[in-house]
């Protein structure tokens, strides 16, 4: 009965979120900033530039930090350890680092 | 200051090597220097100080290698035309220089990278049926980066408790990647199976003051003992993501009347030879949002005993989506994980020995939570950007076992005030109604710091 219970609350969440997806839309990411971000990465999870990969990736979990927060070493090891818990790819990783290096 | 004892050094032997040099060109020159000669000489001489003054300034490249490269490139390009002479005294004097202060900056440095990051937190608990409490805990984590490709992290949790404190070992794992869509693992670590551990348990992650009863201490393991392998990769336009591993696993209980056919997932040593494996997948169909699948089975039962063929099963599924919404103004964040776990038939305390036998029944439980939370990040004021809603449910049940059959269910409504991105204060409070007792409904005022 629990069971039935969760299953239900569980479902009618997801079909709220789905059925509300376009009404919540974002804006789409500004060209000029994503351009200034440079370090595209050219086959990475939707061709995204490292400056949208570091935003969409990182607020998944958490508010994001400010790229002048850490130096560049710090950042290497940071973004290492979450394309561990994250999952994301080497290319992802990559571009993200080079974003984070640029932005300051 | 190692490095800036270099450059005097080196503007010495600059200044012998051009006396040298203009030396032997006397053979040449019947003793003497022309004029050009000693106007290009100068000049020459006038360059490397330039150098000498842009390198102290800027104070070096930042490594060894990076210090060699900029050198060998940068000498070329500023020589020009100057003679033959003047080149091989350049190189001379660059070589000369970029050996000990290359030299210098490696010894300082090292080519391994550390990190101390971590987080802390300050609680004040005031729940019905219990004394009101403070509490606080700090929470290295260790990050040290020996290869771009090996990494060792490690967390510890280090609270007060009693007449002293008490210090965990939370996790210490040797990370390997194999490739861009591959990594291994191998200690202790968060289990994958549990996405809440593995990513929103952090106090400054997590947006309300405690952990979601069900997915955390209850049907899932949090921490796995044993070697893992994970990646990301890129299907079309979407992305998948999975964390297979094989643990020590997880302990049946079976002396106790009132856990008797649950899991113990916080005994980390192993207690027969089956391992448990386990794993999750994830899906991301568009930026933003994330469904994951996430199991693990396993041989719990003690070695030698009547348990030891008994298999269990957890099981989660999992939703997380953030979206940033012009329409409301703000970010919204929607996380939802759903669990259950299956033990198979079995008879605890079965010649009645220990009071409470025989009890025969197939283990099952299952429970989860929602949260949904809403800051405006698109406002006008400051202040108001800053303020964060949180609305969370949360549950876990028991299916019969003979015992009852007990349940937990708890409501819980937040509000946070983000000091910083990392630094958050949150106020909140539980409506927590377990079956068959009084409730347990619970005040929180917290503030915890990611850095």
């Amino acid at each position: 009965m629990a069971r039935n219970r969760g299953c239900i609350v569980a479902l009618v969440v997801l079909i709220c979120a789905c059925a509300c997806w376009d009404m919540f839309a974002g804006p789409k990411a500004d060209q000029t900033t994503t351009q200034s971000g440079g370090a595209v990465s050219n086959d990475s999870y939707m061709g995204l530039s490292g400056e949208e990969l570091w935003s969409n990736n990182c607020l998944r979990c958490h508010n994001i930090r400010p790229p002048t927060m850490y130096s560049d070493a710090q950042w290497e090891v940071i973004v290492h350890h979450m394309r561990l818990r994250a999952n994301i790819t080497g290319q992802e990783q990559r571009a993200i680092v080079e974003f984070l290096k640029s932005a300051k | 200051m190692k490095i800036h004892r270099c450059y005097p050094a080196a503007i010495v032997q600059a200044v012998i090597l051009t006396i040298v040099s203009a030396r032997a060109q006397d053979t040449t020159t019947d003793g003497y220097v022309t004029r050009k000669e000693y106007d290009e000489l100068k000049a020459e001489l006038l360059a490397m100080k330039k150098e000498l003054d842009a390198l102290k300034k800027t104070g070096g490249p930042k490594q060894e290698s990076s210090e060699g490269r900029a050198l060998a490139s940068t000498a070329p390009k500023q020589e020009e035309p100057a003679s033959q002479t003047a080149g091989d005294l350049h190189k001379e004097v660059a070589s000369a220089l970029s050996r000990p202060v290359a030299e210098s900056i490696g010894s300082l440095l090292g080519t391994t990278k550390f990190l101390l990051a971590g987080w802390a937190e300050g609680m004040f608990e005031a729940r019905n049926g219990q004394v009101s409490t403070f509490s606080a805990s700090f929470n290295p984590i260790f990050l040290w980066e020996l290869t771009p490709k090996l990494l060792f992290d490690s967390r510890l949790e280090i609270e007060p408790s009693g007449g002293g404190t008490n210090v965990n070992l939370v996790n210490a794992q040797l990370s390997y990647l194999l490739n861009d869509y591959m990594a291994l693992g191998v200690g202790e670590f968060f289990s994958p199976s549990n996405v809440f551990v593995e990513r929103f348990e952090p106090q400054w992650i997590n947006k309300l003051p405690d952990r979601p009863i069900g997915v955390y201490h209850g049907i899932l393991p949090n921490i796995s003992v044993g070697a893992q392998v994970r990646g990301g990769f890129p299907i079309g336009p979407t992305r998948a993501d999975y964390a297979f591993y094989v643990s020590n696993g997880p302990v049946l209980n079976t002396f106790d009347a009132r856990t008797a056919g649950t899991l113990d997932f916080n005994s980390y040593t192993d207690n027969n030879d089956n391992k448990a494996v386990g794993g999750r997948v994830g899906f991301l169909p568009i930026p933003g949002v994330e469904v994951g699948y996430g199991f693990e089975t396993s041989k719990p039962g003690f070695q030698g005993t009547t348990f030891h063929d008994v298999q269990a099963l957890v099981q989660s599924v999992d939703l997380e989506v953030t979206r940033d919404s012009d329409l409301l103004r703000g970010r919204i964040n929607l996380f939802a994980q759903y669990a259950w776990s299956h033990v198979d038939h079995a008879v605890y305390d079965p010649d009645g020995s220990l009071g409470f036998g025989p009890l025969a029944f197939t283990s099952k439980q299952d429970g989860g939570y929602a949260e949904l939370a809403y800051r405006p990040t698109k406002a006008d004021i400051d202040f108001v950007r800053n303020v964060e809603l949180v609305f969370r449910w949360d549950h876990l049940s028991r299916d019969p076992s003979g015992l009852g059959d007990p349940w937990e269910t708890r409501w819980t409504l937040g509000l946070n005030y983000w000091l910083s991105p990392s630094t958050v204060l949150k106020a909140a409070y539980e409506w927590d109604q377990p079956s068959g007792e009084p409730n347990r409904n619970a005040l929180f005022i917290q503030t915890a710091m990611g850095f």
